[in-house]
């Protein structure tokens, strides 16, 4: 692999989790609400993306509907598709807090996983569906990879644009305060229910966006593909990158990318010595996450942002 | 209906193994305050030293699980002292996050010693027996068997043993066990060991009655988050209870969806019980 391909590379999927790392932000850092469920959202965008915009099925097809409709229908679709299961999770899990709020929201991630491995008329079960339509970038003279970093690229910048314009109005100082200390913003007339409940569907629409773009990228969406790991991959991110603010929360996921992707890059001789650098690379990452969790280097620094 | 009876014997076996691997991680909860996700992990461990020794060393199958679970509490008692101590006062939810982190430390520890691929102990065949039409095999007779004597032998240990009384005392009130003179530090140690020395129990158990991968210990933990959850933050006598409500559940389901879903039951029962009882079957309050 060359450096132009691995920057290519660290960039498109770069921009692509911190998407997701973004939202994440939003509701842990800003609202408090721990979603150890991410990977659905984003597996509910990528689906409905498929869904939307493959062919009907035929010969050995199982799946049931394919409406061969264009990539921003789909696109939009899987939008909406997020924003329909974050209010069907969210509804009735929001009153739970701290960790059980952590455990149902894995719970139902857990569910979402299992329907699609199991009823085969949604997605082809565990096969999944491959051949995934892409729009085409030839018509602005741009080859596929460079696209696709570039709308990774927007993606990012207007989830970021998004959530800065949330925090940063009156509405976000009620988010605040609601994380803050409940009692005192209910005291002042916040309806906290309403205000965690609109945090948590709005910050699932931009994974949803996430998920499409990663089924244009991958052109293939299969059960394998969302499993928890990517749940555990946007935290350790967010947390690398210090909690509380959208530029840490994108700098967590770039240098996390790089690293995964540097270790990838490397040439294996055999089979096993390519099975420990996969391993270590999963005990690398874990030291760090507990590393930061036990020192927090960025908390100081990141607590006197979050006042300004 | 034998087919259901076949199910239903199934399902308790389940339920028994779960037992055995939530006891620990229920234990753990209780006392140190939050939901350790890497106790999966340590199923892991004690089943792949098992194997080790078992199969790589050729030492006879007892010494080898013996071996395997002291080993196992000594790691998770390292373990606590090294990640878990050192932030206990962040709460928690800070506690829960950090044990994903412990997790892939471990998991990828014993992914990069063993590799993947499919084994097995060398033990004998296990024997089918039959009663009424009904099948179970020895091992499945064993397992139910610890699960007992485990239960029996820790209530014993927790009420009439001081260390045990003083866990006891510390899961219900650290402030007021440490006021009465109870040694907080040495206590927590206990549990440390006795909890991840369940877990060797199980990995034990889970070698024993499955073949093993080095992702088998990932998919134990949301089997044992729902019975902790069910049985709530009560007594040993709950958690026996949630795992053999958990475990026929699971195989009892298989008679009317596909057994595809047989997970699903674990997730739905998490789900639903903190959504309609928080509390668990305890019904006590998590403070």
């Amino acid at each position: 692999m060359n450096i132009e391909q691995l920057l290519l590379a660290v960039l498109t999927y770069g921009c692509l989790y911190s998407v997701m790392t973004v939202s994440l932000n939003l509701q842990y850092a800003r609202g408090g609400m721990i979603n150890f469920g991410t990977v659905a959202y984003f597996a509910a965008g990528a689906y409905a993306y498929a869904i939307f915009t493959q062919e009907p099925p035929s010969g050995l097809d199982q799946y049931a509907f394919g409406f061969n409709s264009p990539w921003w229908v789909g696109f939009i679709a899987a939008g909406v598709a997020a924003f329909l299961f974050a209010i069907v999770t969210g509804w009735p899990t929001l009153r739970l807090r701290g960790e059980y709020l952590a455990l149902t929201t894995f719970a139902f991630a857990e569910v979402l996983h299992s329907i699609f491995l199991n009823e085969r008329r949604i997605g082809n079960g565990s096969v999944g569906l491959s051949n995934v339509n892409r729009p085409d970038f030839s018509w602005i003279g741009m080859s596929d990879n460079y696209g696709f970093a570039g709308a990774a690229i927007l993606l990012l910048m207007f989830t970021a644009f998004l959530c800065h314009r949330i925090l940063a109005s009156p509405y976000g100082r009620a988010i605040d305060a609601v994380r803050d200390d409940e009692t005192a913003a209910e005291a002042v007339g916040k309806d906290i229910k309403r205000l965690r409940f609109e945090i948590f569907v709005i910050s699932a629409v931009p994974v949803g966006f996430a998920g499409a773009l990663y089924a244009m990228i991958t052109t293939l969406v299969s059960p394998g593909l969302f499993t928890a790991e990517v749940t555990f991959f946007v935290w350790i991110a967010l947390i690398l990158g210090g909690e509380h603010t959208i530029k840490g929360a994108i700098f967590g996921t770039l240098a996390l990318i790089l690293f995964e992707e540097v270790v990838r890059s490397f040439n294996f001789e055999t089979v096993r010595s390519a099975e420990i650098a996969a391993s270590v690379e999963h005990i690398m990452t874990g030291i760090i996450f507990i590393m930061i969790l036990r020192w927090q280097p960025f908390d100081r620094f990141t607590k006197k942002e979050a006042v300004q | 209906m034998t087919l259901l009876a076949q199910y239903f014997v199934t399902g308790i076996v389940t339920g028994c193994f779960l037992i055995l691997a939530t006891i620990g991680f229920s234990l753990t909860r209780r006392v140190e305050g939050f939901l350790n996700i890497a106790h999966a992990e340590l199923l892991g461990v004690s089943a792949f030293v098992t194997w080790g020794l078992n199969v790589k060393a050729a030492w006879p199958f007892l010494p080898s699980a013996i071996f395997a679970i002291i080993f196992t509490a000594v790691v998770g008692l390292v373990v606590g002292r090294l990640f878990y101590d050192p932030i206990r006062k962040l709460g928690p939810a800070v506690l829960l996050i950090s044990s994903v982190g412990v997790a892939y430390v471990i998991g990828g520890s014993v992914d990069a010693l063993v590799g993947t691929g499919i084994r097995t102990l060398n033990i004998p065949l296990a024997t089918t027996y039959r009663f009424f039409g009904v099948r179970i095999t020895d091992y499945q007779m064993i397992v139910v068997a610890l699960a007992a004597l485990t239960g029996l032998s820790l209530a014993v240990f927790m009420s009439k043993t001081k260390i045990g009384l003083a866990i006891g005392a510390m899961a219900d009130n650290p402030e007021l066990a440490a006021s009465r003179g109870i040694d907080i530090l040495q206590t927590s140690r206990a549990t440390w060991l006795l909890s991840s020395g369940l877990a060797g129990l199980a990995g034990v158990v889970l070698a024993l009655i499955a073949t093993l991968s080095t992702d088998l210990a990932f998919h134990q933990i949301l089997q044992i988050l729902a019975v902790a959850i069910l049985a709530g933050l009560g007594s040993l006598y709950s958690v026996m209870l949630a795992g053999l409500i958990v475990g026929i559940a699971m195989d009892m389901s298989v008679f009317w969806i596909p057994a595809g879903y047989r997970p699903l039951i674990a997730f739905a029962v998490v789900i639903l019980v903190l959504l309609v009882r928080p509390e668990g079957l305890s019904g006590r309050k998590s403070k």
